[in-house]
């Protein structure tokens, strides 16, 4: 142990109060720190699970004509205009789509999906609904939905075309359970009756409020929909790397392609900026407490005049005047980060064991 | 409070079994008393000299020229008072010499090596290797117990283990008549005792020089007495050069050499045997 580090450690020990007080400061800092990051990461990955897990990494949908401008001879002095891209609602040819994007290495499973908007009744409640016409094997390889079910089974809505499941707080609103009827509202104005087999809790308040799962030959029909599918929804191995994949997509199927971090990107945005907002207001609190340890220790400096000027009359270089004051500082910076980082840790692991129940509401694609 | 008496001849001999531990060579003579001022040349080893110091302190219209042409020269085993009344630079001289302040002009050499030139950390090493001091009000760490404030010289010299330097302070502070009270904290020692610590701390890493400024102005007559001759008779077993800046000139009148300082000069170097009172 050289000199300096031997006198700062006795320096320190032997001022307790001081020592607690600067310590204590950076361990709260550094626990609420690692606590409050903790929480919003958390709470961001927990969107983000759960919006692919309901919604897939990447999805395909209305298809766009090419455009040929790029090909085109403009009068002389007439500047070319960029027209804007034209889609047509729906997807052309799935089967074919979800042949070739199988073959890319980062897809795990894609589901075609049939989407409309009706109205359900049940009872005396009616209410606005997203009906999602779905293949149930593949829609259950490419989203969370076996997990998704609080109640009711997943197989009897497999086995039964005259099944559906129902978002959590839509059975809510329309107070139906398994096992009740829902009416739908077919746009021909007749109304069809199904069962509710499943209770679905997304964790996304949109989807829960609003979705509806059937059959995809049945919602076809319901939805009186010419094409099979009006989008194609993926999972893949890496979510990290759906823009890439997206973009591909795009170019490969001359369908509009969106991975997840651009359809949830101001919510992304949104969390950037709390961990942001959190990190700042810990940081300040942490700076605070630096400006602490600096008190501490610039007292610790005038405290000790006489005995730099002893150390000085013993050969102690200024250097070695230094390494003791700025050992002092380190070794409260590093136990106390130490400690601060367990306790936050601590802290995390008691906020996680909350039961909380979140209650997310995005605006749903 | 006060010093409990101190067994001198014990301590002096315990010092010197100390002393050739720490510089096993005996390459000091054994040295009558000597100095070399106003063209009085010296026949011993010259530990410590200077020559010509001029210092200024203060700035401006507060400036004082505090030493003026200073020189003086200290032999090995040679016991030198520096007197004078208060404010006539003779702290002034001992942080020049003690190489914590840097004279405006003039030299100072150690072992007949100038040290003008030197950084100030190859200084503070030297200060560290060569020169011991002591202090009027004792200046010992507080929060550190007799044992540890004798061995923080040691522990920046780093040439011993730590079980060495702890058999070191305790023997030095054995010699001190301090071996009960090794550790115990130095706030929690007497006046007496506090100032015998500072001398085994300040002999911890056998300087060649020991600077004492007014080291007995704290104490009283008989704890001052004995904490002189204590030094008195390290400084001549161990082969030591001893320059003390004091008040009391009972302790002046014991010294080898006598220095009258007045107004930033020495008016007048005294030895032993040319004088019969001059304070």
């Amino acid at each position: 142990m050289t000199p300096p580090l031997y006198i700062a450690l006795r320096f320190l020990t032997h001022r307790k109060r001081a020592l607690l007080l600067s310590l204590s400061g950076v361990v709260f800092g550094v626990a609420i720190f690692i606590c409050t990051q903790a929480q919003t990461q958390g709470f961001a990955r927990y969107f983000i699970d759960s919006t692919i897990g309901s919604n897939g990494a990447l999805v395909i949908r209305s298809r766009f004509r090419p455009r040929y401008e790029p090909l085109m001879v403009s009068a002389k002095g007439s500047k070319a205009a960029m027209g804007r891209r034209l889609y047509f609602e729906g997807i052309t040819n799935p089967n074919e789509i979800m042949r070739v994007s199988r073959q890319f290495s980062n897809i795990v499973s894609c589901s075609p999906v049939l989407r409309g908007t009706v109205s359900a009744r049940a009872g005396f409640e009616n209410a606005t609904v997203d009906l999602y016409g779905i293949d149930p094997a593949l829609h259950a390889q490419t989203t969370d939905i076996l997990h998704q079910l609080i109640n009711g089974n997943f197989d009897d809505f497999r086995n039964n075309t005259s099944s559906i499941i129902i978002g959590s707080r839509l059975a809510e609103l329309l107070q139906a359970g398994v096992g009740d009827t829902v009416q739908l509202l077919a746009p021909n104005g007749e109304f069809w009756r199904f069962t509710v087999a499943g209770i679905a809790r997304a964790g996304i308040g949109s989807i829960d409020a609003t979705r509806i799962y059937a059959h995809a030959r049945v919602a076809q029909a319901l939805l009186q929909q010419p094409s099979g599918a009006t989008m194609i929804i993926y999972k893949l191995r890496d979510p990290n790397r759906a823009p890439a994949l997206a973009s591909r997509f795009e170019t490969l199927f001359q369908h509009n392609a969106s991975s997840w971090q651009e359809r949830e990107e101001s919510t992304l945005q949104l969390f950037l900026t709390l961990r942001m907002s959190v990190a700042i207001t810990v940081s300040l609190i942490i700076l605070l407490a630096g400006f602490g340890i600096f008190n501490v220790l610039t007292m610790s400096v005038l405290a000790k005049i006489k005995e730099i000027a002893i150390l000085r009359s013993m050969g102690y270089r200024r250097i070695d005047i230094s390494l003791i004051f700025l050992w002092q500082g380190a070794v409260i910076a590093v136990a106390g980060s130490l400690l601060g980082c367990s306790l936050g840790a601590l802290m995390t692991w008691g906020v996680s064991h909350i039961p909380i129940r979140l209650r997310t509401r995005i605006i749903s694609w | 409070m006060g010093l409990a008496p101190l067994r001198l001849c014990d301590a002096a001999s315990t010092y010197c079994r100390l002393h050739r531990e720490l510089r096993p060579c005996p390459t000091r003579r054994s040295v009558a008393a000597g100095c070399y001022y106003s063209g009085l040349k010296m026949n011993s080893q010259i530990c410590l000299s200077c020559k010509g110091i001029e210092r200024y302190l203060g700035e401006e219209e507060e400036r004082v020229h505090a030493l003026r042409g200073v020189s003086l020269e200290v032999e090995a085993g040679s016991v030198h008072a520096v007197v004078g009344p208060s404010g006539c630079g003779k702290s002034t001289l001992l942080y020049i010499l003690g190489l914590l302040d840097p004279p405006d002009t003039g030299q100072v050499a150690i072992e007949s090596k100038s040290v003008s030139h030197l950084s100030d950390d190859e200084l503070a090493r030297t200060r560290n290797k060569f020169i011991g001091f002591i202090f009027q009000f004792h200046f010992l760490m507080e929060d550190f117990t007799a044992q540890e404030n004798v061995m923080i010289p040691m522990r920046k010299l780093g040439q011993l283990s730590d079980v060495q330097m702890r058999e070191r302070a305790n023997d030095l502070l054995e010699a001190v008549g301090l071996g009960d009270k090794l550790r115990r904290a130095s706030r929690h020692l007497s006046g007496g005792e506090q100032q015998r610590v500072a001398i085994a701390r300040a002999l911890a890493n056998d300087p060649r020089v020991i600077l004492a400024d007014e080291p007995t102005g704290n104490l009283d007559t008989a704890n001052s007495d004995r904490a002189f001759e204590l030094l008195q008779n390290i400084v001549q077993q161990g082969g030591n050069a001893l320059l003390l800046a004091t008040h009391n000139p009972v302790i002046a009148e014991a010294c080898d050499w006598i220095h009258e300082m007045k107004d930033g000069r020495i008016i007048a170097s005294h030895p032993r045997s040319t004088r019969s009172s001059i304070v």
